[in-house]
């Protein structure tokens, strides 16, 4: 094993690295602490790609054309990597050189608001129990729903209306559901990074 | 010794009442603020068996106060509705920064110990009830610090330690803490859990948690050695599963959980009365 110069005492020590693919690549391969964050920096890459694998079709099987500059251009803009992640993946992707193929295909942006409002629905603990995602390239939106039984689980939902809601104001916009009733358009409110 | 299984959503319900029907399990965990928009009744009325309460999502140590007095107010709910063996929760870092971690972070638990002590007894008080909090899977090697903390942080606030088993096992292969440094944490512990675990894709291997492989025989070796130790009145161990869920899978390990401990001193009492 190589000696390390950088602190790896703890974890604490490498929380920085633990979402950065730059700083990883400053840990010699043979060491615990690369492992560590190699671990940390792959469960970024299968909640991206497992959840939205038509993704892989843009970048190639290994997805690095995509995960490694987006997550450089999420660590400058310091995103929060909450559930918004894939949203903001598909910010980042609009501006990249996938963006002809990204819009000529709905599908991924469906795959990508599907993941957003489930990854909502898995990790919100507010009361709310449900978001709406909304787009300004389509005029579907999403609706995530939390558990609302003890024997089943989240439910997302995509819904073409027959008559489209404004669009957001940026590229995403979002409201939350106080009930399990799709009753209210409070106006989109644009993403926190 | 009384065996559970994790219910952390719909999808294992059937499975859940089974291994309850079958007794392979004596009670049942709720990862229960998945369910926070279930009623408290429902969850009551869910399963016809003891009741322990998990917490995944508190986030005591980074949230404010406002929300965690929110959410300490609807957990509260479900202890009143459902009247736990337990209550346990998390020590880990959520974020760094405000950034969200996706695997998440030990503390240093040298560097911690206080703001953690602090955290944990505002936690307790909005809870307003002990809870036991649960062991990391350590990496690096300020893990082998970690039995110390979790005996001190025992004796300064009163909480409890959800021992985790094989998050033990994984740390002493990933940092080498020795079993015998947790021999007063277990002993001071009456719930448990205990899972499946794999190795890193790359080498030097680490040893992660998984819940989604069988027990391993270091881990099973582990509880045999220690058994007395875990083993005493009114102890509870959950077996976790998260992913790979194949019914006879987990009664597979249940069947060598109750082989290891025998049946429990409640179910020997049940059978006692049913002869």
């Amino acid at each position: 094993m190589t000696l390390l110069s950088l602190p790896s005492r703890t974890d604490r020590d490498l929380y920085p690295a633990l979402m950065s693919p730059q700083l990883c690549a400053k840990y010699p391969a043979d060491h615990k602490a690369f492992v560590r964050i190699d671990v940390s920096l792959r469960v970024y890459w299968h909640t991206l790609f497992d959840i939205c694998p038509e993704l892989l079709e843009l970048s190639g099987p290994d997805g690095m054309s995509i995960f490694r500059p987006f997550m450089a251009w999420a660590g400058e803009k310091k995103l929060a990597f909450d559930w918004s992640y894939y949203l903001w993946v598909y910010v980042w992707l609009r501006e990249s050189p996938f963006k002809d193929r990204l819009l000529a295909d709905g599908k991924y942006l469906r795959s990508i608001m599907g993941a957003s409002a489930a990854r909502w629905a898995v990790l919100d603990r507010g009361r709310n129990c449900g978001l709406v995602i909304g787009c300004a390239d389509s005029t579907d939106f999403v609706v995530g729903w939390k558990c609302r039984s003890v024997r089943f689980g989240r439910e997302i939902e995509l819904i073409a209306p027959e008559e489209p809601l404004p669009a957001p104001p940026d590229i995403f916009g979002y409201f939350t559901l106080p009930t399990f009733e799709l009753d209210i358009f409070p106006g989109w409110q644009s993403l926190a990074r | 010794m009384r065996l559970g299984f994790n219910f952390t959503l719909g999808d294992t319900y059937d499975m859940v009442q089974r291994l309850i029907a079958e007794r392979h399990i004596d009670y049942c965990e709720f990862l229960i603020d998945n369910f926070f928009c279930v009623e408290p009744d429902e969850l009551a009325k869910a399963f016809d068996c003891p009741i322990g309460l998990h917490i995944m999502y508190s986030k005591f140590l980074e949230a404010d106060r406002p929300t965690l007095v929110d959410f300490a107010a609807r957990l509260r709910d479900y202890i009143d509705a459902l009247n736990p063996i337990y209550v346990s929760d998390h020590i880990l870092h959520f974020t760094h920064e405000e950034r969200a971690f996706f695997h998440l972070g030990e503390v240093d638990y040298s560097r911690e110990y206080e703001f953690v002590r602090d955290k944990v007894l505002e936690w307790q008080e909005l809870v307003g009830q002990r809870i036991h909090f649960e062991n990391y899977l350590s990496i690096m090697d300020g893990g082998v610090e970690a039995p110390a903390f979790f005996e001190r942080l025992m004796k300064e606030t009163g909480a409890g330690v959800l021992f985790d088993a094989s998050n033990a096992v994984c740390s002493n292969r990933n940092c080498g803490t020795p079993f015998e440094a947790w021999r007063n944490v277990i002993a001071s512990a009456r719930h448990f859990h205990v899972a499946g675990y794999r190795n890193s894709l790359i080498e030097p291997f680490i040893s992660l948690d998984t819940h989604a492989e069988a027990l391993a025989p270091d881990t099973l070796a582990f509880l045999e050695d220690f058994r007395s130790v875990f083993d005493k009145p009114g102890a509870t161990m959950t077996y976790e599963r998260d992913d790979q869920i194949e019914f006879d899978d987990v009664v597979a390990d249940l069947k060598l959980l109750r082989n290891l401990f025998g049946e429990s001193e409640e179910k020997r009492h049940d059978l006692a009365i049913s002869a």
